[in-house]
């Protein structure tokens, strides 16, 4: 019965992606194929290629026309000078920045907060996404959605106060509270155990409700014929969940997940700047906040382009290996 | 195959239209806008930073002004202060470089742009000014790089550092101002021993310190450490070793010892200081007086008062070995640098030093800092300002001031009568940074992790997280990983510039 | 989701029941953590600075006073700076559409030739940036600077989304534009009529995206808008509100006044009520989204 349920709502889900290739004539045999039929191919879907027209033109104007500016990370750049006037230096500033005595504690502390944001930061908008979507009342849904997605607009710099507020180990509510239940004040701020816990629970309350608004609107194709059909097939509600409103927005996590992991070296400045302090410097320093200590004393436009760099280059060789992980598992999946 | 090549072409064909726009580019940053050399400055370009939140709009009564009285006309291209210097490096990348910036530091991206020649070196021309020619030495020089003369500093005041006291508490226990390290010690204790509140209940502490640590900075140069940086026996020494931070370090050991300090010094936010004295957490605050005139109209706010007095202040407090050591400023607050790849001649530096010397004088410095007399401000008749509501307001251009006699707003009310007094009394037993015209590379290269070492050592020592050996020994690893390197570096360049001073 | 509350009646266990309970109790507390804070900016904003002093956390101010309003809404450049902020919003919101739908389109089309490279070209640019120099350069050098497309062009394709977009257009229905092909429309006419108003819940979610993005841009207005009269909301925001930041204290110019709190939360206010606003309209298009059932009928 489930495995039925499974396969008819596969097809509902994805049942553009068993014929999309027909969208377009069968895909020409390279093999066999003169230039002339190249033209015509190209003419054929002229209409397309128009279309890619302006955003190529974006790519190569305001993307890829400044990149000459990465050499920057092999120079020691002097705005004034120019590109060709700054001194070349190969790869001094990343000798520089491997060879840090901190470089170690460094990297171990933003992978770790990195991965603990993609374990648990990442899922918690899915969860509420599906738990939004079970919501009866159309009204109370419209509430809590638009609720939960203020605090996206709230600077770190307040949410960072607020925590002080009910974190204190002077007065804060929540410490007191659980003073009361444990007869212990934990001091939540300066304490480096729970540094990660207090940037994930912040980074949660900050970014969850912001983060379900795409897997909100990957839901709202899910047709109700397949809800009908699972309910008609006798599925509770959490099998409707597991096999109806999951794979729907499947294609959409797994997007979500491998352009995540684009961006795991950083792991954003503003909050871990403003939540380090003297007691817990060791578990709180990050790339992003190391490049912005090397910049207010020197100019680091070189050295945090080589970081910068750096965390590109990181940052593709997880794309690519997350979606060929993910091509593994479902090949309809993917990047590409 | 085909398919192939087609990516080829594709890519080739989107190569060369990114190797089209970055060649032009290239070109032109190098170019720069110094056409017609030797011809006057017709518009002076300025860059100037803004602290106001609405946009001083170009071509202003105030800036009308101030073309008629400079007899020059003006462009000033007013940016945020946030990121200032962002602007400033792409400024400087670009073909449009103003002939005159306001350079808010010695940050690094102005001291290379200066060492590759993009500034004028001024040392020897503003002598020949009549108005440039009156800077404070001490000042000017901290103002240098290394003795060199980039720009013309924004002189600011150089005492600022005071206790601010809740006057309330001090009249409960019928206590008097203190004047010294050890008289403040004996009312931090009286703070938090003694119910200074009259709650009934032990919920008040003496201090209050955030997490930004000038305080401690400051309460170790009045106990006689140097300020940041000492010169003794031939050498630069860091204030860190010395035996007047020491003293001090113990002495807030023993305070957070004996709970005169907020238990949450390690992580208050500096955000949330007035209000923790306003509210009562703690009766003292060390730091800059404009502080404790902020602390007071809280209190006038909630009382309804006008210029009552709430908070007292103390100026520099005596050291225990009967001295005062005033903690100073640098006492500038960035300078006036002048482009070199826009303003190409001599004859063309001259125009431009003639137009700020201009604004050195007396009436350019008030039409800098208070604007059009009888229109935004009036004279009453002791000489004191009158400052008058008016659309221009906003758009003050004291940015550009750098110094000349200022007319002074009338003090309102006792405490702003204090600070004025004790500012000028305690000028006297300045101490200065002795490395302040000094810039290291090594320190440019690793200082603030250098620096991070030791306010991480001094935070947790004074926390008692760690023992005295063990802040020793964070002291050894400050010169083992670059601190001796900087210090070896400012003792040779000290010695360089004393030669050339004398 | 008018359909889903027929959908429960068909199905109204006891275990249901229960679960909706929590699911409802549960998200009213998150959502009531979340909305809280706001209301303490907002009632900050209308309290006196004593107030905001004393108390570390309020949402109905004691006295209220109107004066940083007051204050904020006689500067001409404040009223100057929000028509600007939200035309600005509107014409970078479609136009930033309009550059990345069109280039999803196509993209989505997996057997297009040419298509993988484009895809590694988004990808590599997604992670590689010259850097802010050289792009205010290219943007000096188009004759950009005080023009607000600058605000606008150099962010018309975020890859981010472009990448979203374009997988969200590769599960779409085939057979539909299948049979539209079949009745002689071409692609362009496809993507305009069928694929567009069916996708109306990708829109609103990129819109939205798009224009939070050129809301809260600061850094464009500031490098490119030179002229003080064309600045934007943000800068404004980022000028008060950086005094709060605790490593601006040691560097700040000392004679520098901090803005009082009070006025500082009434322009968080101002600048981040509208763009919260466009939400809950955007809101209705999630529900209107595309039923592929009903419409295969």
């Amino acid at each position: 019965m489930i495995s039925l349920l499974y396969l008819s709502h596969r097809k509902g889900v994805n049942m553009g992606q068993e014929v999309s290739t027909e969208v377009l004539e069968k895909p020409i045999s390279s093999k066999n194929v003169k230039k002339k039929s190249k033209q015509k191919y190209f003419w054929q879907y002229k209409y397309l290629y128009l279309m890619l027209l302006p955003g190529l033109i974006y790519f190569a104007v305001f993307r890829y026309a400044p990149m000459y500016g990465i050499q920057i990370a092999f120079r020691n750049y002097v705005p004034f000078l120019g590109m060709h006037g700054s001194e070349w230096v190969g790869l001094e500033q990343f000798r520089q920045f491997f060879t840090s005595p901190d470089f170690g504690r460094i990297m171990f502390n933003t992978l770790f907060i990195s991965f603990l944001s993609v374990a648990v930061s990442f899922p918690i908008p899915v969860l509420l996404a599906i738990l939004l979507n079970e919501l009866r009342h159309a009204v109370y849904k419209k509430l809590i959605q638009t609720f939960i997605y203020i605090p996206h607009f709230l600077s770190w710099t307040i949410v960072v106060g607020l925590t002080h507020v009910l974190f204190s180990i002077n007065g804060g509510a929540v410490t007191e509270i659980l003073a009361s239940i444990f007869g212990e004040r934990v001091d939540f701020l300066a304490n480096p155990n729970w540094f990660r816990p207090m940037i994930i629970l912040q980074q949660v309350w900050k970014g969850a409700g912001w983060g379900t608004i795409i897997f909100l609107a990957a839901l709202s194709r899910v047709s109700p014929e397949q809800y009908e059909a699972a309910i008609v097939d006798g599925a509770g509600r959490f099998r409707r969940i597991w096999h109806v409103t999951l794979p729907a927005i499947r294609p959409t996590i797994v997007i979500m997940l491998i352009l995540t992991m684009g961006s795991v070296l950083s792991t954003g400045f503003d909050q871990l700047f403003l939540m380090t302090n003297s007691l817990n410097r060791s578990v709180a320093d990050v790339f992003d906040t190391y490049v912005y200590q090397m910049g207010i004393t020197q100019a680091a436009y070189s050295y945090s382009a080589a970081v910068g760099l750096f965390k590109s280059v990181v940052g593709i060789i997880l794309i690519v290996s997350t979606d060929f992980i993910a091509k593994k598992v479902d090949p309809d999946s993917g990047l590409f | 195959m085909n398919s192939w090549k087609k990516n080829l072409t594709l890519s080739a064909s989107l190569l060369s239209a990114t190797l089209l726009v970055a060649c032009g580019d290239g070109g032109n940053a190098e170019g720069g806008s110094a056409d017609g050399e030797s011809a006057g400055i017709e518009t002076l370009n300025i860059m100037a930073p803004t602290f106001e939140t609405t946009a001083p709009p170009s071509g202003n009564e105030w800036e009308e002004a101030l073309v008629e009285f400079t007899d020059q006309d003006v462009n000033i291209d007013w940016v945020p202060n946030v990121n200032y210097t962002d602007r400033m490096n792409v400024t400087l990348a670009s073909s449009n470089i103003p002939h005159v910036m306001v350079v808010q530091g010695k940050d690094p991206g102005f001291l290379n742009s200066a060492e590759a020649g993009a500034f004028w070196e001024l040392t020897d021309y503003l002598d020949d000014y009549e108005n440039l020619s009156q800077y404070n030495e001490d000042i000017l020089l901290n103002s240098s790089i290394n003795g060199q003369v980039f720009g013309i500093p924004r002189e600011r005041d150089i005492m600022r550092s005071t206790a601010m006291i809740r006057r309330d508490w001090l009249e409960n226990l019928g206590l008097e101002v203190p004047t010294s390290v050890d008289e403040l010690y004996d009312v931090l204790k009286a703070f938090k021993n003694d119910d200074p509140n009259q709650s009934g209940a032990d919920d008040t502490v003496g201090m209050i310190i955030p997490t930004w640590y000038g305080s401690l900075d400051t309460l170790s140069v009045w106990t006689g450490a140097p300020n940041i940086w000492g010169f003794e026996d031939g050498e630069i020494v860091p204030t860190f070793a010395t035996e007047g931070y020491i003293d001090s370090l113990e002495m807030v050991r023993k305070m957070v010892d004996e709970g005169l300090i907020n238990t949450d010094f390690t992580t208050l936010s500096p955000d949330d200081w007035d209000s923790a004295m306003f509210n009562g957490d703690g009766g003292v605050i060390i730091d800059v007086y404009s502080r404790a005139m902020r602390i007071n109209n809280l209190f006038n706010d909630e009382n309804g008062t006008e210029s009552e007095t709430y908070v007292d202040i103390t100026g520099t407090l005596t050291a225990p070995d009967g001295n005062e050591y005033g903690q100073s400023t640098d006492g500038y607050s960035g300078f006036l640098a002048i482009s070199k790849q826009t303003v190409t001649t001599e004859e063309q530096l001259e125009e431009v030093l003639t137009f700020l010397d201009k604004l050195a004088s007396t009436e350019g410095a008030n039409l800098l800092n208070h604007g059009i007399e009888g229109v935004t401000y009036d004279l009453d008749e002791d000489g004191y300002v009158l400052p008058i509501e008016n659309d221009l307001t906003p758009y003050s251009l004291e940015q550009l001031g750098m110094y000349g006699e200022v007319y002074s707003m009338r003090p309102e009310g006792e405490l702003a009568e204090t600070r004025y007094r004790l500012m000028e009394e305690n000028e006297e037993n300045v101490v200065y940074n002795a490395a302040a015209p000094l810039v290291s590379d090594i320190y440019a290269r690793q200082g603030s992790q250098l620096d991070d070492i030791i306010e991480d050592a001094r935070v947790r020592y004074i926390a008692g997280q760690i023992s005295r050996e063990e802040f020793d020994a964070e002291i050894e690893r400050w010169y083992s990983s670059g601190g001796q390197s900087v210090i070896d570096e400012l003792t040779e360049k000290y010695q360089e510039l004393m030669e050339t001073q004398e | 989701m008018s359909t889903n509350a027929s959908l429960h009646e068909l199905h109204n266990t006891k275990g249901g029941r229960i679960f909706d309970k929590f699911n409802i109790i549960f998200l009213l507390i998150f959502a009531l953590t979340t909305v809280l804070p706001f209301l303490y900016v907002v009632a900050g904003s209308f309290a006196t600075e004593a107030e905001i002093a004393r108390r570390a956390f309020f949402i109905w101010p004691e006295t209220f006073t109107l004066n940083a309003y007051r204050h904020i809404f006689t500067s001409q450049a404040f009223i100057r700076s929000i028509i600007i902020t939200i035309g600005v919003t509107v014409v970078g919101t479609l136009t930033q559409l309009f550059f990345t739908f069109t280039m999803a389109y196509p993209l989505s089309k997996r057997n297009l030739k040419g298509n993988k490279l484009l895809m590694n070209i988004v990808i590599f640019a997604m992670l590689f940036s010259g850097g802010m120099i050289p792009t205010y350069l290219i943007v000096e050098q188009l004759g950009l600077i005080n023009s607000y497309w600058a605000l606008i062009l150099p962010g018309a394709i975020n890859p981010f989304n472009l990448i979203i977009i374009k997988n969200f257009f590769q599960h779409f229905s085939a057979e539909l534009e299948e049979s539209a092909k079949i009745d002689g429309a071409t692609e362009l006419q496809i993507f305009w009529r069928i694929v567009l108003p069916l996708s109306k819940p990708i829109i609103a979610t990129f819109a939205l995206f798009y224009a939070v993005a050129i809301w809260n841009d600061f850094m464009g207005p500031l490098l490119y808008m030179h002229d003080t009269s064309k600045w934007t909301l943000q800068l404004l925001l980022r000028q008060v509100t950086i005094s709060s930041d605790p490593n601006a204290l040691g560097q700040m110019d000392p004679d520098f006044v901090p803005p009082e709190e009070g006025l500082k939360l009434a322009i968080i206010v101002i600048a981040t009520f509208p763009i919260m606003c466009i939400y809950p309209f955007l809101q209705k298009h999630f529900a209107k989204g595309i039923m592929i059932g009903s419409v295969k009928g």
